[in-house]
């Protein structure tokens, strides 16, 4: 088992390495300049003076052959110095610790809300499927995955304002700051993106579920007369979450940075908005890193997963295998 | 029938005394003290220094940290005040200007506030050190030299004269700064503030919001009557419109488009104050002169003739802020063009169909009897740009113009139109002042940096040099319309409308009143918030 972990630990770095390439590549390739952002180009009486340009884009670094400008972000990275941002100045490390928070915190717990919701609502759908609790549960699960989150989140926040005269606070205080000023901020924003994950995971809950449940050995442990309690949770279930468990870790890696039109709606300074903005203003090492940052997420959060996988099915083993053919 | 009469004579007259008194007693509210108003800012600033920054984003906010020399008066637009100015002197061959400052200024941390202060902050945005951005230098080529031979006294020496210096001055970016601190390092007001307004920054998180707190020790006494302000980055329309209606923010600085208005009136009703504002901004097609067919007058010409601009503010203004027919000067200035002269104009005559006929002659004439195809190049933003150019799209063909609309997001279509990589340009234009000639017109000037068209027109250069020296306002006046006609007669620019400004505010905002660039008068220095 530590072989393979430090094998898919190794395995990053060559990953990431060529993450960064495309990434550094695709920026380049696209048009568009942040120079000419900077001098205010899109801007209502903005001047582009062609020598103030020049000399942006040499303050910035955009004057040096490509090459020198990836591997000197490289080496960068090596020292752990991930560059400044070309937009504002300030080192992306620093902008990046501004808004992780944040973006944790509404990603782990809107995961936390959808599991909690998905896993009895599926499950519950899968052992009374076509009756009533069924069809409730799959509306529900529908309902979710049809109404977009922006619109859910703009209905909230006039519902709260128009009915109780309550907005949520515009900023953010970290949890170990004052729990209860983050809460009234992030409440809602997690409860709907955790509904729009939970309709998800619900329905895969409730396939893999029905799935699992004409398997012979539930069938063998109906017929054993065990009670409904212990054949659902201990044999149904444990085998039924795996894809589920795929689907949630890979939503929470998304949600790193994928949480833009949450963040937008609610007005939350998160990672999700932040990359978008760098992007189109063409903020060369900050979309570079976050991007890199995503795909650190992603992989470690995969490994995770597929290490929960060993847990939950016995069968699953990693390097002890070879040693068994052997 | 006789009570009733007398009823409602009795609560006619009630409501005309009530509706007689109360602007009265409005006016002769007294300014209370207290409070924060918290503003919606629409973009967030890339650094707090105004100087090197070319967006509203930092001028918005920062405004209230600092002073500058000249402002333009909060209540009588487009006048030019002194602000730490106490009076000015002009040389009788307008080429020294001579300031004299207020006395016992201080910035936030203590220091006195004198000319060397004022001399280091111009020449920082007139004569930037090498790494240093100034994006408006261009704006100060007259500008000799900056002097301060005592304490109070600061003189401008000027290469010639201007008639575009002052209001030049008065633009709302040129703070002073302390020189102590840009003598160690000309960037510390990236990250700092340390000004003399009559509000000091408080905290700052990059987007998410700035806040200010009162400075108790204003130079100003008694001002100002808010405990602060507080700006929140909300970058998304949408997101700042539901903030104004849940009153999670007081105002919004910038624009919203009238269907977000509306909705925010409906609900907020006499809560909200909504002000149209004539910004001084119009969106209109640069035809790049550079390529064919648009290097043959006739085919722009036919372009501009197309467009019944009659019909264009009828079907936009309900959605989108272009609203008034102009030339290429704010309609409603002194340099505007009278509704005569201008219905003289192609495009601006009220015959439309007379104009299709000529439009098509033109074509004709120019070879392309059956039209042709081009592309319009455009910015991926939605009110007005998108709304402008498919109105534009629509009427180019009825004379046979077949445009491909090809929308570019902000950084490839400034890219674009840098590399004069379009036939086409959906392109804006405006002032961050009061719209002077000089920061309006050059871009019709040959060679100029943002002659974005490429057009060359040594008539237009001459009438542009004559003009920017031309002391005598009547004169220039005369010179600038010429300047227009021939812009106008020669389609260098396919002028589509200017817009206005919506900005919403809280009713309990008092004594401001918004200027048609939504950089200036952001200090709110005088201004309060009544009780709610």
């Amino acid at each position: 088992m530590r072989r393979y972990i430090l094998k898919r630990v190794l395995l990053m770095v060559p990953t990431l390495l060529g993450v960064a390439l495309v990434v550094f590549l695709l920026m380049h390739v696209v048009p568009g300049d942040i120079a000419l952002l900077i001098l205010g180009a899109g801007e209502q009486g903005g001047d582009v003076n062609l020598s103030e340009l020049a000399k942006v884009r040499h303050k910035l670094g955009l004057d040096r052959p490509l090459y020198v400008q990836f591997f000197s972000w490289v080496w960068g990275i090596v020292r752990l110095d991930f560059g400044n941002s070309l937009w504002t100045g300030a080192p992306v490390i620093e902008e990046l610790r501004i808004r992780f928070p944040l973006t944790l915190e509404v990603a782990v717990f809107a995961t936390l809300v959808s599991t909690l919701i998905a896993i009895p609502l599926g499950t519950l759908a899968a052992i009374r499927q076509d009756t009533w609790v069924d069809y409730i549960v799959r509306v529900i699960s529908i309902g979710g995955l049809a109404i977009p989150n922006f619109w859910t989140g703009i209905l909230l926040i006039l519902f709260l304002v128009i009915y109780f005269e309550w907005s949520p606070p515009l900023v953010f205080v970290p949890i170990w700051e004052d729990p209860w000023e983050n809460i009234k901020q992030l409440f809602w924003p997690i409860v709907t993106v955790g509904y729009r994950n939970a309709a998800v995971s619900t329905r895969l809950t409730r396939s893999a579920v029905l799935e699992v449940m004409r398997e012979d050995y539930i069938r063998t442990a109906w017929a054993k007369g065990l009670r409904e309690f212990l054949v659902v949770v201990k044999h149904t279930l444990k085998n039924a979450m795996l894809p589920v468990i795929t689907i949630i870790g890979a939503e929470l890696a998304f949600l790193m940075g994928g949480l833009v039109v949450t963040e937008t709606v609610f007005t939350l300074n998160g990672l999700g908005r932040f990359i978008v903005d760098a992007i189109l203003r063409r903020d060369i090492p900050v979309v570079q890193t976050m991007v890199l940052m995503t795909a650190f997420i992603i992989i470690f959060v995969n490994l995770i997963v597929d290490l929960l996988y060993a847990w939950l099915d016995p069968r699953i083993s990693y390097g002890a295998h070879r040693a068994g053919q052997r | 029938m006789r009570r009733l009469t007398v009823g409602v004579i009795l609560l006619t007259v009630v409501t005309l005394v009530g509706l007689w008194t109360a602007p009265v007693a409005m006016a002769q509210e007294q300014p209370r003290r207290g409070g924060v108003l918290r503003v919606a800012l629409a973009a967030d600033p890339p650094s707090l220094d105004a100087h090197q920054e070319q967006t509203f984003a930092v001028t918005q906010p920062m405004s209230a940290v600092y002073n500058n020399l000249l402002v333009l008066d909060p209540h009588n637009y487009p006048k030019i005040v002194g602000d730490v100015a106490k009076s000015w002197k002009v040389s009788s061959d307008h080429l020294t200007h001579t300031f004299t400052l207020h006395e016992g200024i201080k910035f936030h941390d203590g220091s006195e506030l004198t000319s060397a202060d004022v001399k280091a902050s111009w020449d920082k945005v007139v004569f930037p050190s090498a790494g240093v951005i100034s994006p408006r230098r261009g704006n100060y080529q007259m500008i000799k030299s900056v002097e301060a031979p005592d304490r109070v006294t600061v003189v401008f020496r000027l290469y010639h004269p201007s008639p575009a210096f002052m209001t030049s001055l008065a633009h709302p970016a040129n703070f002073i700064y302390p020189k102590k601190h840009l003598d160690t390092d000309p960037h510390y007001f990236k990250t700092r503030a340390v000004g003399s307004g009559p509000f000091k920054l408080k905290n700052y998180v990059r987007g998410s919001y700035v806040e200010l707190e009162r400075n108790p020790d204003y130079w100003k006494k008694g001002l100002p009557y808010l405990d602060g302000l507080t700006y929140f980055i909300i970058t998304d329309t949408s997101a700042r419109t539901t903030a104004l209606r849940s009153g999670r923010v007081d105002t919004e600085l910038r624009f919203l488009p009238p269907v977000d208005v509306h909705a925010i009136k409906q609900q907020l009703g006499d809560k909200v104050v909504a002000a149209r504002i004539q910004s001084i901004g119009s969106f209109g097609v640069t035809v790049n002169a550079g390529k064919k067919p648009f290097d043959d007058e006739r085919v722009r010409k036919a372009l501009t003739l197309a467009i019944d601009r009659y019909d264009a503010v009828k079907t936009l203004s309900s959605i989108t802020n272009l609203e008034l027919i102009g030339g290429v000067m704010h309609p409603e200035s002194q340099w505007a063009l009278s509704q005569a002269e201008l219905e003289k104009l192609p495009g601006f005559g009220r015959d439309h169909a007379a104009n299709l006929r000529e439009a098509k002659r033109l074509l004709a004439e120019a070879g392309y009897p059956n039209g042709f195809k081009t592309v319009l190049t455009n910015r991926n933003i939605k009110m007005p740009y998108v709304d402008l150019a498919v109105y534009l799209i629509s009427v180019w063909k009825k004379i046979g113009v077949d445009a491909e609309h090809r929308v570019e997001e902000t950084a490839t279509w400034s890219q674009s139109r840098l590399n004069r990589d379009f036939e086409l340009l959906i392109d804006p234009y405006g002032s961050t002042t009061v719209g002077d000639p000089d920061e309006m017109l050059d871009k019709f000037v040959t060679g100029q940096p943002e002659n974005w068209g490429r057009m060359s027109d040594p008539v237009l250069d001459d009438l542009f040099s004559l003009q920017s020296k031309e002391m005598n306002e009547a004169k220039r006046i005369q010179l600038v319309k010429e300047m227009i006609k021939r812009i106008l007669t020669k389609a260098w620019r396919i002028e589509g409308l200017w817009t206005t400004r919506l900005e919403v505010r809280t009713a309990r905002l008092r004594n401001y009143e918004p200027m048609p660039s939504h950089w200036n008068n952001r200090r709110f220095e005088d201004a309060w918030l009544a009780a709610k």
